[in-house]
């Protein structure tokens, strides 16, 4: 089907692309392992940028970082990997519960509850932000991991993804089980659920991004380290002039990696919720 | 019917957590939003003027300043530079990883990287790039043998949101290549074949193939694209605060000076209300587009 | 749900309040906010002095927490929202009225003793005083300084007389007769840098006000609050329209030629910045800077000032202890410490004799001269001055962009103006 020639052009234009995509990475990881900061700024303007020769790697701007008491990394990593783990698990069930009543129960008003469910999808989270700040306040939670976690648990895009995919189920699977006397409960844990893995991965993957990248409420939200996400943090502490870019690229190396490890881990799943993300 | 009446109950028992969350986080602050931009509601409530309603008045406000029309200006032009040139790239890379090419996975992983990388470690990796004394100086200076003086990409009124549009493009595409990849593995094969017997070159398979074949995938890429660019603010926020001369100030960062800076609820109310009105429309459009096709189908 | 945790809440405060009451009050540190830059070694310095604090007061033990400057201003609003305000906390310049208008400052002047009152150089008062009461709500433990840099050596070339002090100083026929001798002098591309590179933000209020105040203009009237007559009056318009000029000579560093252009670069021949510049200016120029006084302007010969202070809230449950750790991190002592590593105008009159810089025959203490000789002119500490200096600010980038002066002040008043009518004049002002 394709020639040789359209073969090599191929290949070629994909390295080049892939250069496009690598080059930033690489220039994040080579100077997050340049210990000496004047280097850096030498190396800025050329190619040089984008490696680090063995002899001037170390591990110096890592330990910098992590030993910055002002700015105690392992303590926002850890506020956003609770936020983070709290939203998703959470966030499945109560999302997919709904979904499975709407998808499986008759009562009056389902298709009413399914329109207005639809609806809020397109209600964007900075439009509500201030009167939800205004919440926050009242009810005392302002600089905590509550507000950052229990109003994001309802999701209703979360909700229309699993409905869309339970309704993909056929109906007798558990129809069957419930005639014979197993609750409502009890075919949506043991039936549909187990069925659901690939939109519980995809849910749990769109979520996880969202949440650990999250930077505006976050902002408006926390004060202190106390509750502070890593996101906002690393937003602070490279807003904080003069930049250290070695000192920089280490805290966004740290918080790139718990990503990029499970992007590794589960590419595939990856791959398939952003196409679902993008059917909203 | 025993069995209708029994899920009747329990049905909205199983709801009330999802129901009663989203009452409590989503519509009840979105409403709020609708009535306090009515209002002159404080961030900090004041003994000596109390909250009161103001009609329309915020909405003046915003109307008579230039920085939210400006800011309405300058998020359009994001969107209208930023979209093209993700759906660009992203059907692109769709293409290339669709094609014969070997290591197509591995590619695939690649491209896909940017996308899982926060917003804010690409703004500090990017602010590195667009120094003074930077890489991309270094290139202009190489690439036009040293005439091209070194340019302020973020400070400079002419660069900064062209900047911001092209790191933004890298981060994004992956999605949109990954949506398109979807659309063109759902083209029939048989169609590009039947074209090759009728000695149809590469240009015009992919003119009367594949691109009338995508059509509500690049209706749905484009949608959700503008809505997504509509909400810039992260990058904006950390490299250039909405400036130089305020040309990459943008909606939901008016939204936060006002209303949260500024302290100014009823102004950052009006601005969130106007701000989902817009969104509210790109989703009809979407919607309609898409409904369009289905009929005709 | 929202009632169980509300019940929760209730029970847990009034079990904190009896803990409060049967424990000790020394369980209770005092909390102090600082907005935290990096490297410029004042940080360090408050960590050390509260450190010493600590060492000294084992009863009334304080926190520093750093608040990052970039959302330092977010952080007080979200704070003050939610009840959530510390002890001691800074601010930048005015705007503490702000803060003072919805009600959570306390008045330092019925707090901290006359003596260390009196101490202060009076453009600090001036700054700290809120004009309804009359009362001083912040204090810091330096003010800036705000005049003319120029090398020596284009001076003498171009044949331009070097003033010493405010009693010789330029006047706007001098200035500019200065900027057109030293346009013609070799290797001087531009005369002056105004540091339009800052971009439009607090500089081109706290920079070009005096500009506008000198002529007998304001930002807005002190007395009846309006800025109508003020900003876009006569005098006003009279000093921006000098201030283009200079731009439309091709006088000025355009914004893109970036920051050095007077230190680094060495193409500008004066550098109109303010104390900050010192280390750089110093290190890069040596022997042939000289900090010329700020120039007589239009008649009134004022200067820019204020800075960062320090604040006591109203919701501090222990404010006398709060009050006392204000009174040790701006003792005299400390306060030259500081600024002798800052480089800011020390805030105490006792001080200055002990900081380098500023001492008599110090590089520096041409600041203190015109501070001390009343030319400090505070920028308008009124609850909508955030608004006040986002449209003057707004005013003067559009005034360099070429636009109108009339016009671009026009706007700015109105938008101050109809900011104070949409919140009824900001009682207790305007009455």
């Amino acid at each position: 089907m394709t020639t040789k020639g359209e073969r090599l052009s191929l290949i070629i234009v994909a390295i080049v692309v892939a250069a496009i995509v690598l080059g930033p990475l690489f220039l994040l990881f080579a100077n997050s392992f340049k210990g000496d900061e004047q280097q850096i700024l030498r190396d800025l303007g050329n190619y040089r940028a984008f490696f680090v020769l063995p002899q001037d790697a170390s591990l110096t701007n890592f330990r910098e970082v992590l030993s910055n008491t002002t700015f105690p990394v392992l303590r926002y990593m850890w506020n956003s990997g609770i936020i983070v783990v709290t939203i998703v698990v959470i966030g499945i069930f109560v999302n997919s519960l709904a979904a499975f009543v709407l998808s499986r129960m008759n009562f009056k008003g389902r298709d009413l509850v399914i329109m207005f469910i639809i609806a809020l999808i397109i209600i964007p989270m900075e439009a509500v932000a201030i009167p939800l700040l205004l919440m926050m306040a009242q009810f005392g939670w302002v600089d905590t991991l509550r507000a950052q976690i229990v109003p994001f648990i309802a999701h209703p895009f979360s909700i229309f993804l699993f409905y869309q995919f339970f309704s993909t189920i056929p109906k007798d699977l558990d129809e069957a089980a419930y005639v014979a006397g197993a609750s409502r409960l009890r075919t949506y844990w043991s039936i549909i659920m187990p069925l659901s893995l690939p939109t519980i991965a995809t849910v749990a993957i769109l979520q996880s991004l969202e949440y650990w990248n999250a930077y505006l409420w976050p902002l408006m939200v926390t004060r202190g380290s106390e509750a502070r996400p890593i996101s906002l943090a690393l937003g602070q502490f490279f807003s904080t002039p003069p930049p250290i870019w070695g000192d920089i690229m280490a805290f966004s190396v740290l918080m790139s990696l718990p990503i990029l490890v499970v992007y590794f881990a589960f590419q595939r799943w990856f791959v398939q919720s952003t196409i679902s993300a993008g059917v909203k | 019917m025993a069995l209708k009446s029994k899920d009747q109950k329990s049905a909205w028992s199983m709801l009330t957590p999802a129901l009663a969350l989203i009452a409590l986080f989503i519509l009840l602050p979105f409403l709020m939003s609708v009535v306090l931009s009515f209002t002159d509601q404080r961030l900090v409530p004041n003994a000596n003027v109390p909250t009161k309603f103001v009609g329309a008045r915020n909405y003046i406000r915003l109307a008579e300043q230039g920085a939210f029309l400006n800011a309405f200006f300058r998020t359009a032009t994001f969107c209208i530079l930023v979209v093209p040139l993700q759906c660009f790239f992203g059907l692109c890379a769709a293409m290339l990883i669709n094609s014969t090419l070997p290591m197509r996975n591995l590619f695939r992983g690649i491209y896909f990287l940017p996308t899982v990388i926060s917003m804010v470690v690409v703004a500090c990796i990017w602010s590195s790039l667009y120094q003074r004394e930077g890489f991309f100086n270094y290139a202009l200076s190489g690439l036009s043998l040293g005439n091209a003086g070194p340019v302020d990409w973020l400070q400079n009124p002419w660069t900064a949101m062209a900047s911001l549009v092209l790191m933004s493009a890298w981060q994004g595409f992956p999605f949109q290549m990954i949506v398109y990849l979807a659309g063109l593995q759902g083209i029939n094969k048989d169609m590009y074949e039947a074209a090759q017997i009728e000695g149809a070159n590469r240009w015009q398979e992919f003119k009367s193939i594949t691109m009338p074949s995508l059509r509500n995938t690049h209706i749905l890429v484009v949608m959700t694209t503008t809505i997504f660019a509509f909400k810039l603010f992260t990058q904006v926020q950390l490299l250039t605060q909405g400036g130089p001369a305020s040309v990459t100030d943008t909606l939901v960062r008016v939204m936060y000076m006002e209303g949260f800076r500024g302290g100014k609820v009823g102004v950052g109310a009006a601005a969130a209300v106007i701000f989902f009105l817009l969104v509210l429309v790109i989703s009809i459009v979407q919607r309609r587009l898409v409904k369009e096709e289905r009929a005709i189908q | 749900m929202l009632k169980l945790t509300r019940r929760a809440a209730l029970a847990g405060a009034v079990l904190a309040s009896t803990a409060f009451t049967t424990i000790a009050f020394a369980a209770d540190p005092i909390k102090v906010w600082h907005h935290g830059g990096r490297g410029d070694g004042e940080r360090g310095k408050y960590e050390e002095l509260i450190k010493a604090w600590n060492a000294a007061n084992p009863d009334m033990q304080a926190v520093l927490e750093i608040q990052p400057e970039g959302a330092y201003t977010e952080q007080v609003q979200a704070a003050a929202a939610s009840g959530g305000l510390p002890d001691v906390l800074d601010f930048d310049g005015p705007n503490y009225a702000n803060y003072v208008w919805s009600g959570y400052l306390s008045p330092l002047s019925d707090m901290l003793s006359k003596e260390t009152m009196d101490d202060f150089i009076p453009s600090l008062i001036a700054q700290g005083t809120y004009a309804p009461d009359g009362k001083v709500y912040g204090l810091g433990p330096g003010d800036s300084g705000l005049s003319i840099w120029g090398r020596k050596s284009l001076l003498t070339k171009a044949g331009v007389r070097i003033p010493t002090g405010p009693a010789d100083a330029w006047n706007m026929a001098e200035f500019e007769d200065a900027l057109a001798k030293l346009a013609k002098v070799e290797g001087v591309k531009y005369p002056l840098d105004i540091k339009a590179n800052y971009g439009q933000g607090e500089w081109y209020t706290y920079g070009f006000s005096p500009i506008v105040q000198s002529f007998g203009g304001d930002l807005i009237d002190r007395t009846s609050w309006k800025s109508e007559g003020a900003l876009n009056g006569e005098a006003a318009v009279k000093a921006m329209t000098h201030f283009q000029g200079w731009i439309k000579a091709g006088f000025v560093v355009p914004a893109s030629e970036g920051d050095d252009a007077f230190y680094g670069k060495k193409t500008a021949a004066l550098s109109f910045v303010g104390h900050w510049m010192w280390p750089a200016h110093s290190k890069e120029l040596g022997d042939d800077l000289v900090l010329l006084p700020m120039v007589n302007w239009g008649g009134k010969h004022v200067t820019g000032n204020g800075g960062w202070c320090w604040g006591i809230t109203k919701g501090s449950k222990q404010p006398e202890a709060a009050t006392k750790l204000l009174e040790y991190l701006l003792s005299s002592k400390n306060i030259a410490e500081l600024m002798q590593s800052q480089g800011g105008v020390p805030g105490r009159k006792s001080s200055a004799a002990n900081v380098d810089l500023y001492k008599e025959g110090g590089p520096l203490n041409l600041y203190l001269q015109q501070l001390n000789a009343g030319m400090g002119y505070p920028r308008p500490a009124h609850p909508a001055y955030p608004t006040i200096t986002g449209a003057f600010a707004k005013a003067v980038a559009d005034i360099i962009d070429g636009k109108d002066v009339k016009a671009s002040l026009d706007e700015a008043a109105k938008k101050i103006d109809t900011d104070i009518a949409d919140n009824s004049g900001y009682p207790p002002f305007g009455k």
